[in-house]
């Protein structure tokens, strides 16, 4: 078995515990932290698609947009959290 | 009205970090045609740097690099050239977006000119799309009341 597809299955499985804690996580922070997470292990999994499909290159673009946006989205959250809900 | 952040970490690295995103946003926009991306994908990006910019740094400082009517020029100026380009295709005798008919006016072969005239289209698209961004948060976080604004209703909002 191909070790990516491996590796990208097994962050898949965690992709869904952080699901979890921003389901029913208590609180707005854990809520923040875990969609993070996700965030980080989506940009993991597309760059191993990358490595399965041989075409890494094209997947290195897609998922350096994801890093971008995450991390404006935390930002984003996080300043909404700090003005209480005035944007 | 959003303000400038307190915390020095988030306002240093958004400075770093601003540029790289809009070379990034200008690198998807041009090679749109070889790699993922393309002139909606490009402009999302430019817009999200301008967005990280206004979130950071407030709404003071963002009306001097991006303000409300900049945005709405630079939108109508985007959709300009998305349709100034296709209906020139359209005078030269073609279809709409026709690009191959743009080599007698660029002196190219209809191959390049396809190439170019696409260029043309996402730049323009890049550009309608980074104002449209910008002006939905812009409109959003405001509220539609402009700091100007807040002054005449007396402030009793």
């Amino acid at each position: 078995m191909n070790i990516f597809l491996l590796f990208g299955m097994g962050l898949f499985a965690l992709v869904f515990l952080c699901l979890y804690r921003a389901v029913f996580g208590p609180g707005v922070l854990n809520r923040i932290a875990a969609i993070s997470a996700i965030g980080t292990k989506t940009l993991v999994i597309l760059l191993l698609m990358g490595f399965i499909y041989n075409r890494v290159e094209m997947f290195v673009d897609i998922s350096m947009v994801y890093a971008l946006l995450n991390f404006i989205g935390t930002i984003t959250a996080a300043k909404y959290l700090e003005m209480k809900g005035e944007i | 009205m959003i303000s400038v952040t307190d915390d020095i970490i988030i306002r240093a690295v958004a400075r770093i970090l601003i540029p790289f995103i809009q070379v990034y946003a200008l690198y998807v926009i041009m090679h749109g045609h070889h790699s993922p991306g393309g002139g909606f994908q490009g402009g999302v990006i430019l817009g999200a740097s301008f967005i990280l910019y206004l979130i950071t740094h407030g709404l003071e400082d963002a009306e001097e690099r991006m303000s409300e009517l900049k945005a709405g020029l630079l939108s109508s100026f985007g959709l300009l050239i998305y349709s100034g380009i296709g209906l020139l295709c359209i005078i030269k005798g073609g279809n709409y977006l026709d690009y191959g008919r743009l080599s007698a006016i660029l002196k190219v072969v209809p191959a390049q000119a396809r190439s170019l005239g696409i260029l043309g289209i996402e730049i323009g698209v890049g550009i309608a799309v980074m104002a449209v961004m910008f002006s939905i948060f812009f409109d959003i976080s405001t509220g539609g009341i402009l700091p100007e604004d807040e002054e005449d209703l007396g402030g009793n909002r």
